[in-house]
């Protein structure tokens, strides 16, 4: 019989399996995509088991998915600090020297990373309802992840942060100043996500352009280049409005919801101020700024 | 790739077609989610509905088709889009008010999609010439070009007052977005926190419902605000006791979300917009 591959990270499975060995995507089910070519990621059913290295990873819940990994001997994942939802008391934790301090303090990304070695079991989560992606990383592949949407990586990808390129994107970009990197050297790795909402993904062409909110802006291969671009819509006064200009070739994902650092809660009560969404809706100061300090 | 959900769904509203409409006991019918990936077609463009949680409404735009939003609702677009401030009287009404300042408009040909920042679902209201609907602040995700868009007072406050000091409170917000075609068919497109139930008043009947969890209502509903205050509490306690209710009044039909804010103590009422009160 012919070994069924996996849609999302084309593995190859045994007949009979009804989710994918490697990333944990339904098998027998159909690979949902947008008319305009935005692919679905799989939603993981509650329980779904997969492996990597001497491990396993059950994705429990589908609202604020856990995932649990029962970590071999030898076989070891990183991730934020503040995911950690339960261990068993035998794991041991490390902290991981990601350099860099200052600048990630100024970045805002997170500062704590932690480091947990099997055998045992830990578990991890977020606290907003959205998909767990797992994305198996094939060895010399490089992805850009917004902050803090990291969930956990395997030991063997290597974790650095990079600027954002462009004071442009600094100033506008919704995701922050820095983003997370995952690199693979000679080895494939596993790189587990939260995407806020649904998750989306679409890979473009080479020059393919897609525009995007900034503050939905998920995940890119690292061969997709990102810029903020200034539309010819007003704001305010003196407020712009940037979204950020994907370029191919290579992958984007997305998610459908997100909560900007700077907005205020809607409300429809006692409080009339308004929500604003997403790091478009400029300040004053940040457009002046563009004019003088746009690459 | 053809999806599931396209063959089975109404190309107006994006419901699903062959499923029987869940009704509770009390009456209130349990809007049907609309399915992964459902198409809804209008003018010469098509609406797609795609994810579970926080559903995205993916529009193909015809090149004669255009669409209005709020500009927070915009996740992604094509290039050639052609994306433009849509003009607006009282602008400086609506930034007091905290209702969305900004409204653009987009024209095709391309796609464009839209999501809100909540689980919940994506509520298509197709309306017909003279039907008009009454929306609460910060649920409208996009509307056809042919959709009329006002606002209004929505009349529904009160003030507490503490020692010196006074306080209003707008339970459903200053204004109501109020939507309305008079010329051939308009869609409009929502977006509810959790799950949303629908409810066809006869005329005079009437419902209490939580003010934050209103959604829309017709055009004919009234509504005014309900204080209700428990039994068996002390005069101190009774203030803290007291629950506001938004009453709607048929005929005419509501629709309501299963999330809504979580009401505090506020405190004896000192003025109110038109009201009833009961005492248990």
């Amino acid at each position: 019989m012919d070994r069924i591959e996996c849609q999302w990270c084309k593995a190859h499975n045994e007949p009979g399996r009804t989710s994918c060995m490697t990333c944990g995507a339904p098998l027998d089910v159909k690979y949902r995509v947008s008319d305009s070519g935005w692919a679905e990621a799989p939603r993981l059913r509650d329980m779904t088991e997969f492996r990597f290295s001497n491990s396993t990873c059950q994705i429990e819940g589908e609202i604020v998915p856990v995932a649990e990994l029962a970590l071999g001997q030898g076989d070891a994942v990183f991730f934020e600090h503040q995911v950690m939802l339960w261990k068993e008391p035998n794991v041991p934790i490390s902290l991981m020297n990601t350099g860099g301090g200052m600048k990630r303090l100024l970045g805002g990304m997170p500062f704590i990373v932690h480091f947990a070695q099997g055998p045992g079991r830990i578990a991890l989560s977020r606290d907003v309802a959205g998909e767990v992606v797992v994305l198996p990383l094939h060895p010399s592949m490089e992805i850009d992840v917004r902050e803090h949407a990291f969930l956990a990586a395997t030991h063997s990808v290597t974790y650095s942060f990079v600027r954002i390129k462009g004071l442009a994107n600094v100033l506008h970009g919704g995701s922050g100043m820095y983003m997370d990197r995952f690199v693979t050297q000679q080895w494939p790795g596993l790189l587990l996500l939260h995407g806020y909402g649904n998750v989306f993904q679409k890979t473009l062409q080479p020059g393919e352009k897609i525009l995007v909110e900034p503050g939905g802006f998920l995940y890119k291969d690292s061969s997709v280049t990102m810029n903020a671009v200034k539309l010819n819509v007003k704001t305010g006064l003196m407020s712009a409005m940037y979204v950020a200009e994907m370029t191919g070739p290579g992958r984007v994902g997305i998610q459908s919801m997100y909560v900007h650092h700077g907005s205020e809660p809607e409300t429809s009560g006692a409080s009339v101020t308004s929500r604003r969404r997403g790091g478009w809706a400029v300040s004053g100061l940040g457009a002046v700024a563009d004019i003088f300090l746009d690459e | 790739m053809p999806s599931e959900g396209a063959d089975r769904a109404c190309p107006h509203c994006g419901a699903p077609v062959n499923v029987t409409l869940r009704v509770s006991d009390s009456g209130w019918i349990e809007q049907p989610p609309i399915r992964d990936m459902a198409r809804i077609r209008f003018s010469r463009s098509t609406c797609q509905i795609s994810g579970a949680y926080v559903p995205v409404a993916e529009m193909m735009l015809h090149d004669d088709d255009w669409v209005y939003f709020s500009h927070h609702a915009l996740l992604h677009t094509d290039p050639t889009v052609r994306l433009a401030n849509l003009p607006m009287k009282g602008g400086w009404n609506r930034m007091m008010a905290g209702m969305p300042l900004i409204m653009m408009r987009a024209e095709g040909p391309g796609h464009i999609a839209f999501s809100a920042d909540k689980p919940g679902e994506t509520l298509a209201v197709p309306l017909a010439p003279g039907w008009g609907v009454d929306v609460v602040e910060h649920r409208f995700l996009v509307a056809t070009g042919n959709v009329g868009y006002t606002w209004q007072q929505a009349n529904v406050w009160f003030t507490t007052q503490s020692g010196d000091e006074q306080e209003t409170h707008y339970p459903l917000g200053m204004y109501m977005d109020r939507f309305g075609v008079t010329d051939g068919n308009g869609l409009l497109l929502l977006h509810a926190h959790g799950n949303t139930f629908i409810r066809d008043l006869r005329a005079d009947q009437r419902i209490l419902v939580q003010p934050s969890a209103l959604v829309w209502k017709d055009q004919a509903v009234s509504m005014f605000l309900h204080f209700e205050y428990a039994g068996n509490a002390s005069w101190l306690r009774s203030y803290d006791a007291k629950t506001t209710w938004l009453a709607l009044q048929g005929p005419g039909r509501v629709a309501i979300k299963s999330v809504f804010e979580r009401p505090e103590p506020v405190g004896p009422v000192y003025r109110a917009s038109p009201n009833t009160r009961a005492a248990w």
